[in-house]
């Protein structure tokens, strides 16, 4: 109980904070911050996945897209406002998440790994050859509409971008409570048992397949909501929802750190902001197009191998050693 | 029938390539334990400085012999400044679990593939190059009739069964094979039986890298080259292993003309928007009855 | 000390408050009195991008230009262009950059049709002109209602898919026709226009599709089989120009001769196919000679007729202005230009108050009017923001310039519904000494 009041706080101190910090930037970086939100949640789907139960999968991205076109799918056809669209976009990615937990339970590492990989290659086709309900190439049109006038009445004139942020923030701030929870919670000591020794977690009665199973469909419900938003800032299609965005996501948690909230936190503002801030240091120096438009992949490469060489646990793990605030084992 | 003909070769043809991607990453599997997805990234980079000797207007087969010493040494060079560091890390909490050391080396090759197509980027502004091929790839008739294949797909199948069969040699009746194999098996008793198991690693690494290279030369003519060109080849590949069964290198073949010759059929039979929803189907169904693949040497118990 | 949130939440609230009312803007932003910032995106990078990557460097070679003749009215045009990669996701994230940190007036074009519908609602609602869409997809024109700000800046496919459908049928009406197509938005409008035309397809059989992009990596054999085996002895291409030079090629190992090659003008450059097939060992006069006899439409003269007098100005101020990477001559630095000059019209036209609304209005009234090297007129008006509505028809000759059809060039005119393909009356004017539009 102690913990949940804990979690909560934390939930509506990040609330707090991330709206404070949306009011005093520019509309650009306020769009930024509501990308960063969204794939918070994302990344959040991957700590859940790879960094509480150990299985590697590189297609979050394919369920990011259910939850985008289930989420699309309802505000077009069922004419659902996209605040009741949203959450129940996660009934249909974790029910795709608990299909393909039932074949990726019994699958080890690479087969896993695979599997999920060739899922999100295949994905986006789906939508072409559904084309008349899924809209084909050009992909399913949603956004989140204008402010509601009390808003901008209180607020005063609500650029776009920044009630992008405002629609995103609650549920980035409800993903941190669960994902907090969850992480404290029994079923995730279970979890880890599964992911640091499987035979002897088995020995001592865990159901094995049951338990990863369970993470997957979880897992992908966080995913679910992240591809409702993300589809949410103008476009569900075949493009928005391709492999580099699964790439994207492990890499964010990899850099900001597989086993903590604060690490997917991390994780998604430097995937997000990293291009802009190497675009910032390199402006003065008039490199060529070429440079510039293939540097900020080059140096997320290159950090994605240096964390994993030198510091696998990600930059919130070497934080928290470095103020200390570790004292559990995770 | 016709049709039914050009189905199967064009089917042969790709699968016999995809069998060498499905080659290297066996190698570097059993040699190293990851699974190297910046394979053909290797791959493509090579490619590009073969294209930049071609269009100095050098010799194809020069440009061959490059291309194949660079992917080899990309391939020792991951090695040694990547995987040999990775293998000694073991401070950090993250690496006591077994499944996250085996994740992170998958993790670092995604990074290393990163790193390889934005530097080509960078290097040749992400050009797209036509490459050509060795031998001819137009209309083959034999006496009057024309043929479902062309002499360059014939030139494929030929090179890559004779790698195949130079590499089974390799592995199977020479010393430097036995020794690959014995690290693959059990490291720690093969390096206490005097073998240098990091240089037969790193060995596993330079192969891999030159068999790469092979493959993605074999492509480039269809594909053209640039930084992205050869993924679909990566994935399929790598999607050939995992049918095929990892452990088992004819397996792994076996897998990627399996997979050649499907997506061959369902291109024609079918349509050509099913070919990644058929290799997914083909890949659930595999796993669901054979989880580590067809071919797989029966299943290892760890208690 | 203990934590209380709700106190947090109201100090924060009104603090918001008092940073968030922003006064209305006076004038339009992007314009001052010496400077346009104008913005546009495009796939720089990535497999959607090659010869694409060439449009902005085109048209800031003809701003430049024109800066160096004092401008617009003294302002002097700034192009700002963004890399979307051709990612959707990406392009919401760059138009935002240009719109609010470039604080660009208006959008030019932009490349990519996907990638323009995850913006284009945003840009209208905004009232941001978006000028010239290098996309052929009609669903963005054909309603300004919808999209008042959106213009495009090519025919669209399915204008030209009726123009050449009733040129070949009526010239070819008693051979098989086939479509090799790209199955995306593209493939499907261009269908849409050949059914209209009259046309019929069969699936499998004289209609052969595969997935955009997969024509290097898994490859078109089967496809081409598929309308050998059809019997197909016209074979209509909807695609880009890789897919053109790799169905030559494949053809020929096939050993399949349809008696016409037909390939929409997005596939059509001459200069693209012969690239590709050079580095393939295949000699510049070899492949021109595998071009010609190629039917083809444009609404614009060939980047190879050296002649007319369009091409010959832009050339040379692209030799003289053009600092991208990669400035050779073809279609798409044409087109670059082209737009770039249109742009260029537009703003002299809306005068020295310059201001979106003003922008639009002139295009919705006066946009008829815009010449440029393009041989057919534009449909602007509001109701329709469509904008080449003629095509004319040409055949490759031997030494890879489209040439037209017949004695004399034909513009054919339609529109995108079913209405009638008819000929065009358009005279295209010519340009003025100093390669500079006139004020309309």
């Amino acid at each position: 109980m102690f913990k949940i009041r804990r979690n909560a706080s934390i939930a509506i101190a990040f609330f707090v904070f991330v709206f404070a910090i949306g009011t005093f930037v520019g509309p650009y970086n306020q769009g930024q911050i509501a990308v960063a939100l969204t794939l918070f949640i994302g990344v959040l789907s991957i700590n859940i996945l790879t960094g509480l139960s150990g299985q590697l999968s590189l297609g979050q991205g394919a369920l990011m897209a259910v939850g985008g076109y289930g989420c699309a799918l309802m505000m077009i056809n069922a004419h659902l406002s996209m605040w009741l669209a949203i959450p129940l976009s996660l009934i249909a990615s974790a029910l795709v998440g608990l299909l393909l937990g039932l074949v990726a339970a019994k699958l080890s590492g690479p087969y896993l790994a695979g599997t999920t990989l060739v899922l999100a290659l295949a994905m986006p086709t789906v939508a072409n050859k559904f084309d008349s309900i899924l809209g084909g190439d050009t992909g399913l049109s949603i956004d989140t509409g204008m402010p509601p006038t009390w808003l901008s009445k209180v607020m005063g004139d609500i650029a776009i971008e920044q009630w992008n942020l405002y629609v995103s923030l609650p549920f980035a701030a409800l993903a941190l409570f669960f994902a907090a929870n969850l992480f404290t919670s029994q079923s995730s000591r279970r979890w880890r048992a599964v992911r640091d020794h499987e035979s002897a977690a088995a020995l001592v009665g865990i159901n094995v397949e049951r338990t990863k199973i369970s993470v997957f469909v979880i897992s992908s419900a966080f995913a679910g909501v992240a591809g409702a938003l993300y589809g949410l800032r103008g476009l569900v299609g075949p493009s928005v929802f391709a492999i580099s965005l699964s790439l994207s996501l492990l890499t964010g948690s990899i850099l900001g750190g597989l086993r903590s909230i604060a690490g997917a936190g991390l994780g998604s503002v430097i995937i997000v902001f990293l291009p802009d801030w190497i675009g910032k240091v390199i402006h003065p120096f008039s490199l060529s197009d070429q440079v510039t438009n293939y540097l900020p992949a080059f140096v997320s490469g290159l950090l994605l191998v240096l964390t994993v060489v030198v510091n696998p646990s990600g930059l919130a793990a070497l934080f928290a050693k470095i103020f200390r605030f570790s004292r559990v084992k995770r | 029938m016709q049709t039914f003909l050009t189905a199967l070769f064009t089917g042969t043809s790709h699968g016999a390539i995809y069998a060498l991607v499905a080659l290297g990453l066996v190698l570097v599997w059993r040699g190293a334990g990851l699974i190297n997805f910046a394979q053909m990234g290797q791959a493509m980079f090579s490619a590009y400085i073969a294209s930049t000797i071609i269009n100095h207007h050098i010799n194809y087969w020069w440009a061959f012999i490059v291309a194949i010493i660079a992917g080899g040494a990309l391939g020792g060079a991951i090695d040694v400044l990547v995987i040999r560091p990775l293998k000694k890390k073991s401070g950090s909490s993250i690496l006591s679990s077994p499944s996250m050391r085996d994740a992170i080396p998958v993790i670092a090759s995604l990074g290393i593939l990163g790193i390889l197509q934005s530097a080509a980027g960078m290097i040749w502004a992400g050009e797209e190059r036509g490459f050509p091929a060795p031998v001819s790839t137009l209309g083959l008739s034999i006496g009057k009739r024309a043929m479902p294949f062309t002499r360059f797909d014939i030139f494929v199948i030929v090179l890559i069964w004779l790698i195949l069969i130079a590499t089974t040699l390799l592995l199977n009746k020479t010393s430097v094979g036995l020794a690959m194999r014995a690290s693959a098996l059990n490291m720690e008793v093969a390096r206490l039986s005097g073998i240098r198991t990091r240089s037969i690693r790193t060995l596993g690494w330079i192969l891999s890298g030159s068999l790469a290279s092979v493959a993605g030369l074999m492509v480039a003519p269809a594909t053209n080259v640039s930084p992205n060109s050869l993924d679909l080849l990566m994935i399929i590949g790598f999607t050939a292993c995992v049918i095929g069964g990892l452990n088992s290198l004819w397996g792994s073949v076996t897998g990627a003309f399996i997979l050649g010759l499907t997506i061959s059929f369902i291109n024609i039979y079918d349509a050509p928007g099913d070919v990644f929803l058929g290799i997914f189907a083909i890949l659930i169904a595999v796993m669901i009855f054979r989880p580590s693949g067809l071919f797989a040497k029966g299943k290892a118990r760890n208690v | 000390m203990k934590f209380k949130p709700m106190t947090a939440v109201a100090i924060l609230a009104v603090g918001a408050l008092s940073f968030t009312a922003i006064p209305a803007q006076a004038a339009d932003p992007g314009v001052t009195d010496t400077e346009i910032t104008l913005g546009m995106q495009l796939p720089q990078t990535g497999a959607a991008s090659p010869g694409y990557n060439k449009v902005d460097d085109a048209m800031r070679a003809y701003f430049d230009y024109v800066n160096s003749k004092g401008g617009v009215y003294g302002r002097k045009i700034t192009l700002v262009a963004k890399d979307d990669k051709y990612s959707a996701g990406l392009t919401i994230s760059t138009a935002s950059s240009l719109i609010n940190e470039s604080n660009v007036f208006a959008m030019v074009g932009s490349v990519g049709t996907q990638t323009h519908s995850a913006v284009i609602k945003d840009l209208n609602r905004r009232g941001i002109p978006d000028l010239f869409v290098n996309s052929g997809n009609s669903a963005f024109y054909t309603n300004p209602s919808k999209y008042p700000t959106t213009f495009a800046g090519l025919g669209t496919y399915v204008v030209e898919a009726k123009i050449l459908g009733k040129y070949i049928k009526a010239t070819y009406p008693d051979k098989k026709v086939g479509i090799l197509y790209q199955s995306d938005d593209f493939g499907k409008n261009a269908i849409q226009g050949f059914t209209t035309a009259g046309l019929v397809f069969t699936p499998g059989k004289t209609a052969a599709g595969f997935i955009a992009g997969t024509q290097g990596s898994l490859g078109i054999t089967s496809q081409l089989k598929q309308l050998q085996d059809a019997g197909v002895q016209v074979v209509i291409i909807a695609s880009v120009a890789s897919t053109t030079a790799i169905a030559a090629l494949t053809a020929k190992a096939l050993n399949y001769t349809p008696d016409k090659w037909v390939v929409m003008s997005v596939g059509s450059d001459a200069t693209t196919f012969q690239t590709i097939l050079y580095t393939k060992k295949i000699m510049p006069a070899q492949s021109a000679a595998m071009l010609a006899g190629i039917v083809s439409a444009s609404h614009a003269p060939s980047p190879g007729e050296a002649t007319d007098e369009y091409v010959a100005a832009f050339k040379k101020i692209n030799d003289q202005f053009n600092t991208g990477t990669d400035k050779t001559w073809d279609n798409n630095v044409l087109q670059g230009m082209n737009i770039a000059y249109q742009t260029v019209e537009a703003l002299m036209g809306t005068g020295k108050n310059l201001t979106r609304k003003a922008l639009i209005n002139w295009m919705n009234t006066k946009g008829s009017t815009l010449t440029s090297a393009a041989l057919a007129p534009v449909g602007f008006s509001s109701k329709t923001h469509e904008a080449y509505t003629g095509f004319w028809i040409g055949e490759y000759d031997a030494t890879a310039v489209l040439k037209p059809v017949g004695a004399s060039r034909v513009v054919y005119t339609t529109d995108s519904a079913a209405g009638p393909v008819t000929i065009s009356t358009f005279k295209r004017p010519a340009i003025s000494a100093d390669a500079l539009p006139k004020a309309a």
